[in-house]
């Protein structure tokens, strides 16, 4: 099993355990579906997925997850109060160009809000640009600058004080260590590599 | 919305080959929903494929405006042109003729073989022009499902279609929730914008002002051919985009130097000029005009002025599909649709086509077009 699909595998089964049964959910940055075809799996949700890249909602198509081609914010405001019983951002907040207004919108829109995002403050991402003055290249971002790096990265202690700040309610938080598995219990900012957050208004 | 030329067919399965066309007749009355009736009807049809022994792959084609029954294949072996989708219909293509039974009719009030204005009247022996009854998008379906009855197909696995016939596809979806499986609707909207009506109403001035039309009883053989043709070449604009003329016109010249200072000088005049004349020799004035009003009248809001209340009725999993160089039916006018339909907790998908051929991008072969039929039909069933 490839790193990728263990990453995937564990953040699915920390959602799923969120989502309630016949839930609608909505996913932002859904990509090819895989997740929502999991949840509609395992938890019969009614899934929506919204991606700008047509590649990705073909293959949610294929999977018989129902998809919007299209920019995340203008969908949003076609979407009533409380339409959705959850909104799920994973790993798509760091790619937003207006992430405060955008999660604004998603708790509007959903009654719960989960966002999933790579701790920009873990200690190797920090180790990879103290001690070698680079952009991070390890578990947790595998991939070089120019291949595809979150054009915001953020880290735990700034999602908190976000959080905090915009009177957003955390209902849960799970913290993964860098091998994307373990639950990490301690100093979360320095050695969470994935974090998972279950918010409210 | 026309039977524009073909882009070069991308080889991706076989041909349906040689088909014919048959006529469906019902001798009973007619009721459209203006309140008018006629006594019989025909509908002129094409199948491709073979109906399984539950019934239960039939594909409906809608067509657009100006199309018709012939979706794919030939009528002889001397025939050059192919069905107006043919590179969407056949065995192993997107639509899969090995898998499904593909059924499409000429609209009701077409004239291509189905009853419409241009059809003889039983009770006065003439044709009906003017006195055929005024028509719907919801009258043209009735009557598609009247077909479906003698065909004995229950439910359709899905329907597709594109322009007027995404219309026919929405209107299917709302109307019959229980006799549709699923839905694919291309380049549509829920209703006309101004734009669209101001179009349509234009083309049918240049018709009804030409001498000939003779408040729609012209004689046989000899319609408003200059009404018609102007009509169509303005129309055949709004099907086209800015960027597709300029790619395949621009300004380039003809070969011959013009004699008279308004004759033909362009390309893009002369090629308009053609698919002008081309259309009234197939096409009938009358037809187009009840054709395109049945069109601005389309309108999928409520009583409330809402999308959301007349899609309530929807039960199918459906696709609804915007091309980016539409200007006929923009993008927008698509997405509005899947966005009330997803309001309301449907199983709907919207996808938005990059391509340059405007209106007609639909008609047009393309591996994009193609994969997201293909996926959208082959898609796993959720629970």
């Amino acid at each position: 099993m490839s790193l990728g699909s263990k990453k995937r595998q564990v953040d699915f089964q920390v959602i799923a355990r969120w989502v309630r049964p016949g839930e609608r959910v909505l996913d932002l940055g859904c990509g090819r579906g895989v997740l929502l075809e999991y949840l509609q799996r395992v938890k019969s949700v009614y899934a929506v997925g919204v991606d700008i890249e047509l590649d990705k909602i073909l293959s949610c198509i294929k999977r018989g997850v129902s998809a919007y081609h299209g920019d995340v914010k203008p969908i949003l405001s076609r979407f009533e109060e409380n339409s959705f019983d959850r909104v799920i951002f994973s790993r798509s907040v760091e790619l937003l160009e207006d992430p405060d207004n955008i999660l604004a919108e998603g708790l509007r829109v959903g009654k719960q809000v989960t966002v999933g995002f790579v701790n920009h403050g873990f200690w190797k991402n920090r180790w990879d640009y103290f001690t070698r003055g680079r952009q991070a290249l390890n578990e947790v971002y595998p991939k070089s600058w120019y291949e595809m790096h979150p054009a915001n990265p953020f880290s735990v202690a700034e999602f908190e004080a976000f959080c905090r700040i915009r009177e957003i309610k955390v209902n849960d938080r799970v913290y993964l260590c860098g091998n994307w598995r373990d639950e990490c219990r301690y100093l979360p900012n320095l050695l969470t590599g994935y974090a998972i957050y279950d918010l409210s208004k | 919305m026309n039977d524009s030329e073909q882009a070069t067919l991308i080889p991706e399965g076989g041909e349906v080959g040689i088909v014919g066309c048959r006529d469906f007749v019902s001798g009973k009355p007619f009721h459209f929903e203006s309140g008018g009736r006629i006594p019989e009807l025909t509908l002129r049809y094409e199948t491709y494929g073979q109906l399984n022994p539950v019934k239960g792959n039939a594909v409906l084609i809608c067509h657009a405006l100006t199309g018709n029954h012939h979706v794919a294949g030939v009528h002889s072996v001397d025939e050059r042109k192919q069905g107006w989708w043919n590179f969407m219909v056949g065995p192993g293509k997107p639509i899969d003729t090995n898998k499904y039974y593909i059924i499409c009719s000429n609209v009701l009030g077409g004239c291509s073989g189905s009853t419409g204005p241009e059809s003889i009247n039983p009770a006065t022996g003439k044709r009906y022009n003017l006195d055929f009854p005024r028509l719907t998008v919801g009258d043209m379906v009735h009557a598609q499902a009247m077909l479906l009855d003698f065909l004995g197909i229950d439910k359709l696995h899905s329907v597709i279609g594109g322009s007027m016939g995404g219309m026919q596809t929405l209107q299917w979806a709302t109307a019959y929730p229980d006799r549709v499986g699923s839905y694919i609707a291309l380049a549509c909207c829920a209703r006309h914008n101004a734009q669209a009506i101001a179009f349509n109403d234009t083309g049918r001035q240049a018709i009804i002002s030409d001498p000939d039309w003779m408040n729609g009883n012209y004689p046989d053989g000899r319609q408003p051919v200059q009404g018609l043709s102007v009509a169509r070449m303005m129309a055949h604009i709004t099907y086209l985009s800015d960027a597709g003329m300029e790619a395949k016109f621009g300004r380039k010249r003809g070969n011959r130097a013009a004699e008279e200072h308004f004759d033909v000088e362009f390309e893009v005049e002369s090629y308009l000029r053609y698919q002008g004349q081309a259309f009234v020799s197939r096409f009938d004035a009358n037809t187009y005009l009840y054709l395109t009003k049945a069109l601005d009248r389309f309108d999928l809001h409520g009583p409330n002025g809402t999308l959301d209340e007349t899609l309530q009725a929807v039960t199918a999993s459906g696709l609804v599909v915007g091309f980016t160089s539409d200007w006929l039916y923009p993008p927008q006018g698509n997405r509005e649709v899947v966005e009330a339909l997803l309001r309301l907790g449907k199983d709907a998908s919207y996808v938005e086509l990059e391509m340059n051929a405007g209106h007609d991008s639909f008609l047009l072969c393309s591996s994009k077009l193609n994969a997201l039929i293909r996926n959208f039909l082959a898609r796993k069933q959720s629970l």
